[in-house]
């Protein structure tokens, strides 16, 4: 548990995840008073990065669910082992057999075969998915439903009702109840509407593209052999790069693969053949590609030089 | 505090920002575990809470500027005023406030701890004893800056600044030290003064803006199309953008699975392997549910162009509610534009359509010809699937009407759905030949304003659609 919002951005710090005022705040605030956070913003901005790094600093484990469409309870939840429990039966079978051998009457053994139920129907066959695995875990955990809006929007009503009271019921088995409440973490990349319902739920957060200030230090965290002025340089280019209206404009993990990649080559600094090559670490389109080629004087016009 | 923080919150509603009583509860609880110590934190608790919506955010830091006062700017203007700051100083004088004997004014204290967050506080307190809420014109942000300002005790504090500068002499201090803490002292109170008028100058912008805002909002939406200036029609855009998501937004929460249906028997034997080979959960078949594809025909000759660009962005917008849009606009000639829907972004695709379109629209709305080629070109590419959704005044300047055409059209396709732009009172008077027209459609709407306009085509996706299915 946290203390105070520094507390949480210091700790992020140390775990190498920059964390502004604002995602600090937001993740203080989840922390005390028990909500999930829905995170949403362009890809590759760090939101899911964001849970793993949360999980890091408060050695919780991470539950990770990735949504996807046609993802239904039985998958997200719990299924029996029909399998095993077949399996279990043939095995058995002599043992049932002598179980039911001396019933007088047809509903006799019946009743004899229910009073084993419990028997097949018990944890040993049942097998936990990731939001159950969330609620029977011993010590309190982090869990990631990560890219809630691939999953369709009758699965997102049930995760409403899962994320509210944090019990689950199994039939055969009764209800669950969390032992601790999970933190929970959703991200979006906005592929469709969330349902006001979820997003009154949760605390709420959008992670746009960095300030270049922040970018400049992430790049040099995580990035720390490259030479200061190359990292000034290569923020530069990105956010021209940004401003060009792409189809992707190029997020924080493209700009570290392009950092990490300028360190691999040995370079000083930008210049046009080099970033030309290169490019192909930041954007992913051949239609943007040809686009950044085009505008490439501007981009590399008047960058921070070594 | 809290009442602050409500009314705030009402604003933001007025603003159409859609918050619920449960996330306000949040808001409150937020800020409580927050403090106001730090800006920055709080506006992100209370943006965490409130603004769930990217396209939300502007509007939440427009009125959060207006609300809540930037204190840190207060103090940087005054750090810069004073110099170097000097932390000795402060030491000094929370010592002298920490003393006992030393009975100083409230307010007093609280300059020399020189607490933001608290001083607005107590300017709060103080504007609504002095009657803030009927602050209305410029004119009276001086009479109201005075009345808070008489709410304290102003010869109270000089008093106790001179005890302080008098007990600092004892302490033994020489001129030079205390003429500076006499220049802090000073200038912390001038500070007040001056957040105490900044306070008032917030709340009469708040107030004109929330009128303006109301103002805006609810004579655009009910305000006949045609009379709209361009002004208007820019503003305009915003609201019937947010209107198509409403509709989308209600859409996106259909059920789309159905427990009836006939017998998936490929998923179903799948599914009975589990269970070695006894079919014990039956999948059903999914219903595959069509969208409509959809045809506009709209009029854009000057009278109604405006109706056409409202009723082209939205339903340009709601695209992904349809299998397939396709525009065609006419004033006598008829010309398709779907192409420029497709390569261009929507806002400029419409402004193509209404003005660089190849349609002559400097010679007079002819809606019988345009039907008429409608047919003649058009007839074969429609199908049971398909809605036509004409907009037009049909106001046809005396020429023939050719509902024939119409009656044609109705036949190949699933229906006709007619928006008319004027009011229902015009229909067939003059050259207006809607009663000719409206017999050949399914649907016959008024739509004069973005309000009806919005309510027709969310009937129609509600509605119109579903009946056929």
């Amino acid at each position: 548990m946290f203390q105070t919002v520094e507390e949480v951005q210091q700790r992020f710090r140390d775990a190498k995840y920059i964390a502004t005022r604002r995602i600090s705040t937001v993740v203080y605030l989840a922390s005390r008073m028990g909500r999930p956070v829905l995170i949403e913003g362009p890809a590759g901005v760090g939101k899911t990065e964001l849970a793993k790094t949360l999980s890091e600093i408060s050695s919780r484990p991470l539950i990770r669910m990735q949504c996807y469409e046609g993802l239904d309870e039985a998958k997200a939840l719990y299924e029996w082992k029909y399998a095993k429990q077949l399996l279990y039966t043939q095995l058995l079978r002599d043992r049932i057999g002598e179980l039911v051998a001396n019933a007088p009457s047809l509903p006799d053994a019946v009743d004899k075969i229910a009073g084993q139920d419990d028997a097949f129907f018990s944890f040993r066959f049942l097998a936990p998915r990731p939001l159950l695995s969330a609620i029977l875990a011993e010590d309190p955990t982090v869990l990631l439903v990560d890219e809630i809006d691939k999953a369709e929007p009758e699965f997102e009503a049930f995760l409403l009702e899962v994320l509210s009271d944090f019990q689950v019921s199994v039939p055969e088995l009764g209800t669950i109840r969390a032992r601790h409440i999970p933190w929970v973490v959703l991200t979006s990349n906005n592929a469709r509407e969330l349902s006001d319902g979820l997003k009154r739920r949760c605390l709420h957060l959008f992670i746009d593209f960095p300030a270049p200030a922040e970018e400049l230090a992430i790049i040099r965290l995580k990035v720390p052999e490259i030479p200061d002025k190359l990292a000034e340089a290569v923020v530069a280019a990105v956010g021209k790069i940004r401003s060009l209206d792409l189809r992707k404009p190029p997020s924080v993990s493209e700009s570290l693969d392009w950092a990490r990649s300028l360190v691999i080559l040995n370079a000083k600094q930008l210049d046009a053949a080099l970033v030309e090559s290169t490019l192909t670490m930041l954007v992913k389109y051949e239609k943007d590609l040809e686009r950044v080629k085009g505008a490439l004087d501007k981009v590399l016009a008047d960058l921070p030089q070594a | 505090m809290d009442e602050r923080i409500l009314e705030f919150i009402g604003d933001l509603r007025r603003a159409e920002v859609r918050i619920s009583p449960s996330e306000a509860l949040d808001a409150l609880g937020a800020t409580a575990e927050i403090g106001l110590e730090d800006r920055e934190t709080f506006k992100a608790a209370l943006a965490s809470t409130l603004v769930k919506e990217a396209r939300d955010q502007a509007t939440f830091d427009r009125i959060f500027n207006l609300y809540f006062l930037d204190l840190e700017a207060l103090g940087e203007g005054l750090k810069k005023a004073l110099g170097p700051e000097d932390p000795k100083m402060q030491e000094l004088l929370d010592q002298l406030a920490n003393e006992q004997d030393l009975d100083l004014d409230e307010m007093t204290e609280l300059l020399m701890r020189g607490q933001g967050s608290e001083m607005e506080m107590a300017i709060r307190s103080g504007s609504q004893n002095a009657g803030l809420e009927r602050l209305m014109y410029f004119l009276q942000v001086g009479y109201f800056s005075r009345r808070i300002q008489d709410q304290f005790d102003w010869a109270a504090m000089e008093r106790d600044l001179e005890k302080i500068l008098q007990m600092l002499e004892a302490k033994g201090l020489d001129p030079g030290q205390l003429a500076r803490i006499r220049n802090y002292l000073e200038l912390r109170l001038e500070a007040f003064r001056r957040m105490i008028r900044q306070h008032v100058e917030r709340e009469l912008e708040r107030r004109a803006w929330r009128q303006g805002e109301k103002l805006t909002r609810e004579v655009l939406a009910d305000k006949p199309l045609f009379a709209l200036s361009p002004d208007e029609v820019a503003q305009m855009k915003t609201v019937v953008a947010r209107l198509a998501r409403k509709i989308k937004d209600a859409l996106a929460l259909r059920q789309r699975q159905e427990e009836k249906g006939r017998i998936d028997a490929r998923r179903t034997i799948r599914k009975s392997l589990q269970y070695g080979g006894i079919p014990m959960e039956v999948m059903l078949r999914r219903r595959h549910r069509e969208k409509p594809r959809l045809i506009t025909i709209c009029d854009v000759s000057d009278s109604v162009r405006n109706a056409s660009r409202f009723m082209l962005q939205l339903v340009w917008s709601l695209q992904e509610c349809f299998s397939r849009v396709q525009s065609y606009v006419f004033v006598s000639e008829i010309a398709e534009v779907t192409q420029a829907f497709s390569s261009l972004p929507v806002e400029r695709a419409i402004e193509w359509a209404l003005k660089g379109a190849p349609v002559d629209f400097h010679c007079r709305s002819d809606f019988g010809y345009a039907f008429n080629r409608f047919v003649r070109t058009e007839l074969e590419r429609l199908d049971r699937r398909t809605t036509v959704m004409i907009l037009g005044d049909a106001r046809n300047n005396y020429n023939d009407p050719q509902a024939w055409a119409l009656r044609m059209i109705r036949e190949r396709v699933k229906g006709i759905i007619w928006l008319n732009p004027e009011g229902q009172w015009g229909w067939g008077i003059g050259d207006s030949v809607m009663p000719l027209y409206s017999p050949h459609c399914n649907f016959v709407r008024e739509c004069r304003t973005i309000a009806q306009l919005g309510e027709a085509v969310d009937s129609l996706v509600h509605q119109w659609w579903r009946r056929g299915r």
